[in-house]
């Protein structure tokens, strides 16, 4: 079956990949810095070195991206004959499946006809750019690891919720006496946050919100007909309904030339074409790749970082090349990991040596320990009724709904949970009817009722805080290994009785603003998605001043090897309610102002 | 209401300098594919005989039927999809499902001593609404208020390669009932992402360039003509 939307001629792409990767070998440098990873902490990590004239090689496990053709921004529908659907040999994983199956998914008999088996995160849009599962298992507990191996990876498809941690987050332990507090306060971050927002651009509102402090804000979008009837209601129950704060620059960037302001069309989850949605590949790799000041080596999956055996600070990064399996030694001044959290991490537990027999940065056993994200699941929708039986209006064209922000625990002390959630959503005309599976019926009547409520939709889903716990971890698995023969993660996470506790009451808030709304046909799922659904992994490096209970130090440096920095969120201690990207962003921007320091006045590095 | 939309042209300019970069790919996959969406071109069919093809195609359209505002799922080549689908099923799903539609047939003929494609309209909702029936039972959908809370997630058994409605569920209705089930989402889903579906039906109105953002009309300062909502000061 022909389908122009499937088969997408990326010939140039691939020929770039391969040709870049033959010529780069470990004789091309010197380099002063190695980056792993081309994602948002690997982007800001070579865009920060290379504007300060640092010599930075990039290694992309993936290969090129041609954002010009693989971004299918406004690409109807109709325009595949499948309408969407993934093409008989690939598969994406189903939600059920997650806590059904057993680890490595892609073992099970039943995938066996397909040659891809994605993550849930795989559709027509994403599914050049997910691993292939059976090429990537995991073993352990159940957990919904989205990886993207392509240059910029998951930022090529992120949610674009932009929003900073503040004081509830940074010194969360100080308030409940759970664990530790992060080793600064927001006043530390905040630059950062400040700097990423101008280069970067972020749509959003001021709201003066401890639980999200404020950022600078282009142009936000506005909330349509079945928000603002749900804004009030809620605003009477006094908690906020505020406009979405979005990663995606709504009246432009200064100076990039890949980048263009946002033009509203609302389909910013599969790439935007025209730049305005951050992507790491056009906000960060390319303009880092003009400087003349950093080369980016697809197919390059590092597999360790290796020692200087004189010194016993790191020499360098072990790359496997994808397709060639040759195995080669890229050597660096610093090394940067920003791989993702997990698989930074991974790296790091799979560098061992003599002299870090349990991997490196691991003399305290704590490398692994502490995975975080967020749980999410509980959600609920009905119709709003200012909106039944009306004629459709643009309700979509925005790069993403409203937020409720966090409201428990904030000032008073729930007595179920410590910490908080958050929730996204909002309502409207959207593309898809998705109402129209659960309307009874056939016939005229059928296709007038979904008519009728179709500008009346309205769903919110929830986002918690998973706490930091240190029997939540990740190790090397003993026997598995990826088509690399690198040790597979083996998972050791589950939800505690806080996070369960915190879901009912998701659902039950859910439930009682949608009645507050005048809803009609309120549905409230309380269903807990399965564990790394959120894809906001962190904290499995975590840093901390007492080299004897963290894995880094405060600017995310190794305390066993400190010419190893981690540009991801793998350091993070605790991770609130918020959305992780642009944390890292802030995070990477410091990391690398420090490393840029210790280049400069340390002559041991 | 004034959606301010901007032309292509204006986009362009706009966009200065990186128009160069601009793909349109939307646009060169619809002329790709605009052959199948007109009405007149023939099926080409993979699975269905051209008979099969005439039942579907009476069966979609009184699933979702044309009516004063937009073309039904007939025009909108609903049955086209349904034949794609089933060619990319596994064989015994494929089986199942065109025996359902033997078994439609077979009913038709029972009750009426006519197949499905030749009962006039009245009889077509009698065989529709006995075997959509299930319907009126509480969907599981609809069951979420009276889950207990507080419980973790019990495991599913895993979604068969199924390209035809949800077999998560169990499937202890009748062939018929299930058969009906299964072909009313996969019509909603091929008439919804069609071009009639979304431009003709719902008149969606995004991914569209727009200037300004779109709200609702109060948060500019104005009266909601769409909501009703008034303007506060």
């Amino acid at each position: 079956m022909a389908d122009p939307t499937i088969d997408l001629d990326l010939a140039a792409v691939l020929d770039e990949s391969r040709r870049l990767a033959a010529a780069i070998t470990p004789d091309s440098g010197p380099w002063d810095a190695i980056v792993v990873g081309s994602g948002a902490a690997g982007g800001m990590a070579a865009y920060q070195l290379a504007m300060s004239g640092i010599k930075v090689l990039v290694l992309e496990a993936g290969r090129m991206l041609d954002h010009r053709k693989e971004y299918r921004t406004m690409e109807w529908p109709y325009a595949s004959p499948r309408r969407q659907r993934l093409p008989p040999d690939h598969r994406a994983l189903a939600v059920a499946e997650y806590n059904f199956l057993d680890r490595p998914y892609g073992n099970h008999p039943a995938f066996a006809k397909h040659k891809k088996l994605a993550s849930y995160a795989g559709n027509s849009y994403t599914r050049n750019w997910v691993v292939n599962e059976k090429e990537h298992p995991t073993t352990g507990t159940p957990y919904s690891w989205v990886r993207a191996r392509v240059l910029g990876g998951k930022t090529n498809f992120w949610g674009r919720v932009a929003i900073r941690y503040g004081p509830l987050q940074f010194q969360a332990a100080s308030r409940d006496g759970f664990d530790i507090d992060w080793p600064f306060g927001y006043d530390e971050l905040k630059p950062y946050y400040d700097k990423v927002d101008l280069l970067l651009g972020v749509s959003g509102t001021r709201e003066g919100l401890d639980q999200v402090p404020d950022g600078i804000y282009q142009r936000a979008h506005k909330l349509n007909c079945v928000e603002m009837h749900f804004k009030d209601a809620v605003e009477k129950m006094g908690r906020r309904y505020i406009a979405g704060r979005a990663g995606v620059t709504t009246d432009g960037v200064l100076g990039n030339k890949y980048r263009t302001r946002c033009l509203g069309r609302g389909r910013c989850s599969r790439g935007c074409d025209i730049g305005a949605t951050f992507h790491s590949p056009t906000a960060l790799i390319f303009p880092a790749r003009d400087s003349g000041k950093c080369v980016v080596r697809p197919y390059s999956v590092a597999s360790e970082v290796f020692l200087d055996p004189e010194t016993g600070r790191a020499a360098g990064v072990r790359v496997i090349d994808a397709n060639t399996r040759e195995v080669m030694d890229f050597k660096a001044k610093v090394v940067v990991l920003g791989a993702g959290c997990l698989d930074s991490t991974r790296i790091l537990l799979n560098s061992k040596s003599a002299r870090h027999p349990n991997g490196m940065g691991n003399s305290t056993g704590l490398l692994g320990c502490y995975l975080s994200e967020h749980h999410m699941g509980p959600r609920g929708s009905g119709f709003i009724p200012t909106r039944i039986g009306t004629e459709t209006t643009l309700d979509d064209g925005r790069p993403t709904s409203p937020y409720i922000p966090r409201f428990r625990n904030v000032t008073d002390k729930h007595p179920d949970f410590i910490r908080g959630y958050h929730f996204q959503g909002g309502g409207g005309s959207h593309e898809y009817p998705s109402h129209a599976h659960d309307t009874p019926g056939f016939g005229r009547g059928f296709k007038s009722s979904v008519r009728r409520y179709y500008p009346a939709q309205f769903a919110i889903g929830g986002f918690g805080e998973v706490l930091p716990r240190k029997e939540n971890r990740i190790t090397l698995d003993d026997t598995v290994k990826d088509a690399w023969g690198i040790p597979a993660v083996r998972f050791h996470y589950r939800f505690s009785d806080n996070e369960i506790r915190m879901a009912k009451d998701m659902a039950d808030t859910a439930e009682e603003m949608l009645r507050a709304a005048g809803a009609e046909n309120i549905k409230i799922d309380p269903t807990m998605l399965p564990p790394g659904w959120s894809i906001h992994e962190i904290g499995t490096a975590r840093m901390g001043d007492d080299p004897k209970a963290s894995v880094t130090d405060r600017f995310c440096r190794l305390h066993d090897v400190p010419n190893v920095y981690m540009a991801d969120a793998a350091p993070f201690v605790s991770g609130g309610t918020q959305n992780t990207t642009w944390s890292i962003l802030a995070m990477c921007w410091r990391t690398m102002d420090h490393l840029k320091e210790d280049l400069r006045t340390k002559t041991s590095l | 209401m004034t959606t301010p939309l901007v032309s292509r042209r204006t986009a362009l300019k706009a966009l200065g300098a990186a128009t160069a970069f601009l793909p349109w790919l939307s646009e060169e996959g619809e002329a790709a594919f605009a052959e199948i969406q007109k009405r007149k071109a023939p099926p080409r069919l993979e699975v269905l005989t051209s008979a099969q093809y005439a039942t579907v195609e009476a069966l979609v359209e009184a699933i979702i039927p044309a009516d004063d505002r937009s073309p039904g799922a007939r025009e909108a080549r609903v049955a086209d999809y349904i034949d794609l689908l089933l060619s990319e099923a596994d064989a015994p799903l494929r089986k199942q499902w065109l025996a359902g539609l033997a078994a439609l047939d077979a009913e038709a003929v029972k009750r009426f001593r006519a197949p499905f494609v030749r009962l006039p309209e009245e009889q077509m909702v009698a065989l529709l609404t006995d075997i959509s029936q299930y319907e009126t039972a509480k969907p599981k959908a609809d069951a979420g208020l009276e889950i207990p809370r507080n419980e973790q997630p019990k495991p599913l058994p895993p979604q068969v390669d199924s390209l035809m409605g949800d077999v998560r569920h169990p499937r202890d209705r009748p062939t018929l009932e299930a058969f009906f089930a299964d072909t009313k989402q996969a019509t909603i889903h091929g008439y919804y992402t069609s071009e009639i579906g979304i431009h003709k039906d719902l008149r969606y109105k995004g991914n569209q360039l727009l200037a300004e953002f779109v709200g609702c009309a109060t948060v500019d300062g104005k009266d909601c003509p769409h909501c009703g909502r008034k303007a506060r000061s």
